[in-house]
């Protein structure tokens, strides 16, 4: 049973440098490095690996050792805390030779988890380990330009993980399914390795949380996903706009938001006012917004997108520079657009309305809108009122029942009108 | 005992007792002469006809082509609504598809009548005026609008302009008065005052009203008008002002949003009654003018075409701030 439960990252992690996603360029530069240790110790003797996590350093030097059967002596931050306990690791593992005839490979993975005070010289530490090693040493860290690792930089070959595209993790993913006998949906894939943004790990991560135990996965059972992203980072999309210091920083928040601009503008329509509880700041929020809902008349008007920049000005940075008197304090929940949802509730009204409409159009030469707008009311009051009047309506506008129950509001009087129109 | 509905025969009054013939028309006068001029020569320019909704625009649309055609003048016109065609390829290809093709008959063109042609995009308004220049021998067109300024000036300068008016009030008395006297309503004289000042000048609008008010089956007094013209509009604005300058802002747009989305009431008519109620809620007096820019400001804002709920509630956050002032103040 337990193989039914490993996660995924550890089942199917490459065994050889050939299964490894992406990276071809730093992988070959690794390999080259490492095979010239056998013409003798090389001027550089670690081999620094960085870039984002989940991309594949560690599993690239797993998969190296495996290949070309060398022993992995693998540590990380957990495991290194001090100056001495590093030394004591260190030291057996640099300064001896290969122990059984077997060539030996030293890893330190998560440098960056070594932290301030608490690991007081454990970067001095692996410096020397650096300086000094006989066998090839890997170290890997997320940031190889932190300013902790500038000295110890002076010693190690910088290798660079990049994030691999899109294609070379639905590659990676496509093996799971295949090991796993799943059938996914092309899109479903692509849509984990997109949204995985090149983290292999998350998106094999993802990919499990949805795909265990199923047969078939398509594209419905993880588009939601999306969802649950985008309330996430629209939230912080909002605080951005809100509470900006700056105009630009303000505008960035436009780009970073994962919904288009008009439902961009729905949420800071819906949520500014609630956050910003002084009435000059208020004013001027709302003067922003109103403004910006001006420049989108005047593209609808005009035809002329280029103005859609002004539009963004108002709602981002006019928002921001909004506030001046309202202090952050306390929590308020963001909100859903409240009038997206009510328009949503009453969709189903809205057109049995404008169907009304219609049949007015038909008789009284006017528009179904401005009909529904227009007439709409007086028959209401017609219909609740005086049956007769309301059934000599209904036949002549050809109204049906569904319709007459729409403006009888009332079950019994709707009855009452039907009747007479038969 | 409920009549049988054959001896009934109701209809839309505001349809009923539109006029069929020019000469019908009892307002509008110097327009309706110019139109009689052109079915007296047999020849209608492409015209505009602008003004404020229930004035009539279409009625005279209609009752020139029904004098220049005859009975059977609805083979010769097309009515068109902007406001419910909204595809510019439906416009185009609709209009173009009527007007190429000629006219068997006397008068060798057809008429096109396109309403709310103010709510047409530049876009399609360019594609129509192309139309209107290539096809001038087989149609004339007829462009209704509130505003004639929202219509492209290459348009303009090709038509005609009407520019139609609110009736003045003793027309407006007497085209309800002689519609009460053929329904056997009794219309009280306060009653037609009360319509007057609640609709305006606007006749489509003060004849459903009056037949709202008679499905009563009471005279039709000020009162009945007054409670018929509240439930037809169930703006309660006075609420939602004394809500925004008692500083809850929330609650103020919820309630305007119930107003627009649930009870369809147009933002015209909010802010007509929010322009009436600045001047007598208690804020400080010098605000209350520049309120009244603001709100002057928004109503044009609306009348462009821009969101009403957005543009109201900013309106609203500037209540929310002259309560604020009065507090500071007192």
């Amino acid at each position: 049973m337990q193989s039914l439960y490993a996660a995924w990252t550890l089942k199917h992690k490459p065994t050889s440098l050939a299964q490894v996603v992406g990276n071809k360029e730093a992988i070959q530069k690794f390999v080259d490095w490492v095979k010239s240790w056998e013409k003798g110790v090389p001027k550089k003797r670690a081999a620094f690996f960085y870039g984002p996590p989940g991309i594949g350093k560690t599993v690239t030097v797993e998969a190296f050792a495996n290949d070309s059967r060398m022993e992995l002596v693998e540590k990380n931050a957990s495991d290194y805390r001090t100056e001495d306990a590093i030394n004591r690791f260190a030291g057996l593992a640099s300064q001896y030779g290969s122990l059984f005839g077997v060539k030996r490979i030293v890893l330190l993975d998560e440098l960056d988890g070594l932290t301030g005070t608490a690991d007081r010289g454990g970067v001095k530490a692996i410096t020397d380990i650096a300086k000094n090693a006989q066998v090839p040493i890997v170290l890997i860290a997320n940031n190889a330009y932190d300013p902790r690792f500038s000295n110890l930089r002076n010693y190690c070959l910088l290798i660079q993980f990049k994030k691999p595209p899109a294609g070379e993790v639905m590659k990676h993913l496509r093996r799971i399914c295949e090991s796993e006998e799943i059938q996914v949906e092309e899109n479903a894939l692509k849509f984990i390795a997109q949204r995985s943004e090149g983290d292999v790990r998350s998106a094999v991560n993802d990919f499990q949380a949805l795909a265990q135990g199923k047969r078939k996965l398509i594209y419905e059972d993880v588009s939601w996903l999306a969802y649950r992203d985008r309330q996430e980072s629209i939230f912080s999309v909002l605080r951005m706009i809100i509470y900006g210091r700056t105009c630009s920083s303000a505008k960035r928040a436009v780009d970073m938001a994962d919904v288009d601009i008009d439902m961009l503008f729905e949420w800071i329509y819906e949520n500014a006012p609630a956050h910003l509880t002084d009435p000059h700041d208020l004013v001027r929020a709302m003067d922003s917004l109103s403004m910006a809902d001006v420049y989108r008349g005047r593209i609808r008007s005009t035809r002329d997108w280029s103005f859609t920049r002004y539009v963004i000005d108002f709602m981002t940075a006019g928002v921001a520079m909004a506030r001046q008197n309202t202090k952050a304090s306390g929590w308020i929940p963001f909100k859903f657009p409240q009038r997206i949802q009510m328009l949503s509730r009453s969709k189903a009204q809205r057109a049995m309305q404008l169907n009304i409409g219609y049949k007015i159009k038909r008789k009284c030469h006017i528009s179904a809108v401005r009909a529904s707008k227009e007439f709409l009311p007086y028959l209401r009051i017609i219909f609740k009122n005086n049956a007769e009047m309301a059934a000599g309506l209904a036949k002549w506008l050809d109204l049906d029942q569904k319709m007459i129950e729409h403006l009888a509001s009332s079950e019994e009087k709707a009855k009452a009108i039907a009747e007479l129109v038969r | 005992m409920l009549r049988r509905l054959d001896c009934l025969s109701f209809e839309m009054w505001a349809e009923k007792y539109r006029p069929k013939a020019l000469d019908d028309m009892v307002d509008q006068k110097e327009i309706v002469e110019r139109l009689k001029s052109f079915v007296k020569s047999r020849n209608v320019p492409h015209c505009i006809f602008a003004g404020p909704p229930g004035t009539g625009k279409t009625t005279a649309a209609l009752c020139l082509a029904r004098d220049l055609y005859g009975e059977v003048y609805r083979e010769h016109i097309m009515e068109l609504n902007a406001s419910d065609e909204r595809g510019i390829n439906v416009v185009r290809e609709t209009v173009k598809t009527f007007a190429r093709v000629r006219s068997i008959g006397e008068i060798p063109f057809k008429i096109m009548i396109l309403d709310e042609s103010d709510n047409m995009t530049t876009d399609a308004q360019q594609a129509l005026r192309r139309t209107m220049e290539r096809y001038t021998e087989t149609c004339r067109f007829i462009l209704i609008a509130n505003y004639s300024g929202k219509i492209i000036e290459p348009i303009q300068s090709r038509c005609a302009p009407f520019r139609f008016t609110f009736l003045p009030r003793e027309e407006h008395d007497e085209y309800l008065k002689h519609i009460a006297e053929h329904e056997h309503i009794k219309l009280l004289e306060d009653g037609l005052d009360a319509i007057f000042e609640v609709c305006g000048g606007d006749l489509r609008k003060a004849i459903n009203t009056l037949q709202a008010a008679a499905s009563l089956n009471k005279p039709v007094d000020a009162k009945v008008v007054y409670s018929i013209a509240g439930r037809a509009h169930p703006a309660d604005v006075q609420k939602m002002i004394e809500m925004a300058v008692k500083g809850n802002f929330l609650e103020a747009r919820k309630q305007l949003r119930g107003m627009i989305q649930k009870y369809g009431v147009a933002g015209s008519d909010i802010i007509r009654q929010i322009h009436l109620e600045i001047f007598k809620v208690e804020i400080p007096e010098p605000l209350k003018i520049k309120l009244a820019d603001v709100v002057g400001e928004i109503d044009y804002r609306l009348v462009e075409g821009a969101d009403e709920e957005v543009q109201l509630s900013a309106l609203l956050a500037r209540l929310v701030e002259a309560g604020y002032e009065l507090k500071k103040a007192s």
